[in-house]
């Protein structure tokens, strides 16, 4: 593989200019633009710009492994499975406009130290006396075993490794969209070359490293938060409070491959955009309610109910012919 | 070998980032820059320009089908780079046999030892991983001690437990019990490289190799570290006599670990119309581990023995009222 410097490119605040080395044309770049392909001859180069604690070189991507035509079935099969309340023109729109993109992401780990306070449940069985009256009108006494829990207060620490939290460095794609694409398997992670990503869009962060250390944090408390539930003993628990310290924390910009598509299935309502996980084709997507079905759907089964009841009056005894 | 700055775990030359608590493994390829620059990947077969395939998974060129090889994903399948010397011959590995067999109890048939006869005997080196770690655990648990109302009581505390040589097995041919049952038994400052011919080996010994990936092992030692780490703090650290509901949170430093292969004597043995399995220790005869048949003549006589003193006991009981 050979790698050579164009013979000129320069950088702006907002955008990048690059020369094309094979037919001289002279592109402008978006600012997060990592690739670019030259629209006259189609020559593919990756852009390398120096590192800053903003927009670090990345240290990792996982390779695309669907093309274009996998995707598309994907996305084809997740709209065709969108049930009865969603617009029926979502199910028509046109799939073909994907756009492959690499994503960058960061890769966060820590590890993290909890302290937890909990009201832990413990059962125990009681034989419980009590009266009812039986079919001659006497008051009967009978006993029964019932299950009654003894709550007691717990304080704790946990302390574990948080690995392979992965959030979002770009302002296009917000962290729930990527979050619901998740997950990528990161054991095909390879050190960033750009082979990699040569021929295809890849972006630099738009966010800043605060940006997404405050989300990565976020995500990792979560993340130990759902894991304390399961570290409670007793039978049950109630009112689990926890604070949560990351220490030693590391991270790494990745670039992620995602199909994005922007649905657009009425000429008045939004795109919907679509993000197909590039590894594994899982469909990521919020897609809108069709109200008016809904309306529909609640007037015709008042409509039925309405009916069985006029229907069940007009037959009961009482009522008149 | 170079070791994780957070976790200290000993790291193959392979890894991007530390397999325990995710920390990136820091490189540095030279391809910082201090201008912006374009880059154009060419092919070195034809000099086209190249653009990365989904379907090769690496760039290829559009024109002559060349594709660049990128850096190879490292999750081999790891094999063995120690072995435990064979210190049990074959005839002391069948007398081991024969004496087990003589021992098994009242409830075997009485010829057993006698009877059996060995069918095969096949010296095997087993694969296992051995490590080393000091992990921080953090525990909570239900005892009886202080308990209330209910027969349990929450518990939580902390403690810092040494794994010395733990052993997990990474064998198909042997069972869990019977790694368990041998892997106390070795030595392994006597264990020398896979290469080095060993001073006893016996003749015809077959290596099983490992057959799980790098990732996969270690997810394996880490549940092993775990489930360690909770019979530990069950058994030494929950107050009260009885426990339950033990769950551990664990943070680990400076794991280590080793791809043994341990010698061991699988022998198949006939006895009367079946065949019987039994695993003798390659570097200690005394650890034999194994099937052996039950006497059904034996239990259904001291069933009935006991069914005949228990109506015994009653009659007598009986009479004794009646009077």
């Amino acid at each position: 593989m050979n790698a050579a410097p164009s013979s000129s490119a320069s950088e702006t605040a907002r955008a990048v200019a690059v020369e094309c080395r094979n037919c001289g044309a002279s592109m402008e770049l978006a600012a997060s633009a990592r690739t670019a392909v030259c629209p006259y001859c189609a020559l593919p180069s990756v852009i390398e710009r120096p590192a800053t604690r903003d927009r670090p070189r990345p240290a990792y991507a996982l390779g695309f492994v669907l093309s274009r035509e996998v995707a598309r079935d994907r996305v084809q099969q997740w709209v065709r499975s969108l049930g009865f309340f969603k617009p029926t023109r979502l199910r028509r729109a046109s799939v073909d406009d994907l756009r492959a993109v690499y994503l960058p992401a960061y890769l966060y780990s820590a590890v993290a130290r909890t302290r937890f306070a909990a009201s832990i449940g413990e059962n125990y069985t009681e034989t419980e006396t009590y009266t009812v009256t039986n079919d001659k009108g006497e008051t009967e006494t009978r006993t029964r075993e019932v299950t009654r829990t003894e709550y007691r207060p717990l304080e704790g620490d946990h302390a574990t490794f948080v690995a392979d939290v992965l959030v979002t460095a770009s302002k296009a794609i917000d962290n729930d969209e990527l979050e619901a694409a998740e997950p990528f398997d990161l054991r095909l992670l390879r050190r960033y070359e750009p082979g990699l990503v040569a021929g295809w869009t890849a972006e630099d962060p738009s966010l800043t490293q605060q940006q997404c250390m405050a989300l990565a944090r976020e995500e990792a408390t979560t993340k130990v938060g759902a894991s304390l539930h399961a570290f409670m003993p007793g039978d049950s628990h109630t009112g689990l409070v926890h604070q949560t310290a990351l220490d030693r924390e590391s991270l790494d910009l990745v670039l992620v491959p995602v199909w994005v598509l922007a649905l657009r299935y009425a000429p008045n309502a939004p795109p919907l955009r679509l993000l197909v996980n590039g590894q594994t084709g899982k469909v990521a997507g919020r897609a809108p309610t069709d109200w008016v079905r809904v309306a529909i759907a609640v007037i015709v089964v008042l409509a039925i109910v309405a009916g069985i009841v006029a229907l069940a009056t007009s037959l009961s005894p009482g009522s008149t012919p | 070998m170079s070791a994780c700055t957070r976790c200290h775990f000993a790291l193959e030359a392979e890894d991007l980032r530390c397999a325990l608590c995710g920390l990136g493994v820091p490189h540095d390829d030279g391809a910082a820059t201090a201008t912006v620059r374009a880059e154009i990947l060419r092919c070195t077969e034809c000099g086209a320009a190249m653009a990365y395939s989904a379907q090769a998974g690496a760039p290829a060129c559009a024109f002559c089908g060349a594709v660049t090889k990128l850096e190879a994903l490292a999750d081999p399948v790891d094999q063995a780079r120690w072995k435990g010397p064979f210190a049990v011959d074959a005839a002391t590995a069948r007398a081991a046999l024969t004496a087990w067999l003589g021992s098994r109890g009242f409830f075997r048939p009485s010829d057993l030892a006698s009877a059996s006869t060995v069918e095969n005997l096949k010296p095997v080196w087993w694969p296992a991983w051995l490590f080393d770690a000091r992990a921080e655990v953090h525990w909570t648990a239900d005892s009886n001690a202080g308990a209330g109302r209910s027969a349990w009581a929450p518990h939580a505390g902390r403690c810092v437990l040494d794994f010395r040589r733990v052993g997990v097995s990474a064998s198909r041919g042997l069972s869990d019990d019977e790694c368990r049952w041998l892997l106390p038994g070795y030595d392994l400052a006597t264990a020398v490289a896979m290469e080095q011919p060993g001073a006893a080996e016996p003749p015809g010994a077959i290596v099983e190799r490992f057959d799980t990936q790098r990732s996969a092992a270690r997810r394996r030692i880490a549940e092993t570290i775990e489930a360690t780490a909770a019979a530990n703090v069950a058994e030494r650290f929950v107050p009260g006599g009885r426990s339950r509901n033990v769950k551990v949170s664990v943070l680990v430093d400076g794991l280590s670990t080793e791809r043994c292969a341990l010698p061991a004597y699988v022998l198949a043995y006939r006895y009367r119309n079946g065949v019987y399995r039994v695993v003798v220790h390659g570097g200690d005869a005394q650890r034999v581990t194994g099937d052996a048949p039950l006497s059904w003549v034996k239990i259904a006589a001291v069933v009935l023995g006991a069914i005949a003193l228990l109506a015994v006991v009653v009659a007598v009981v009986a009479a004794s009222g009646g009077r």
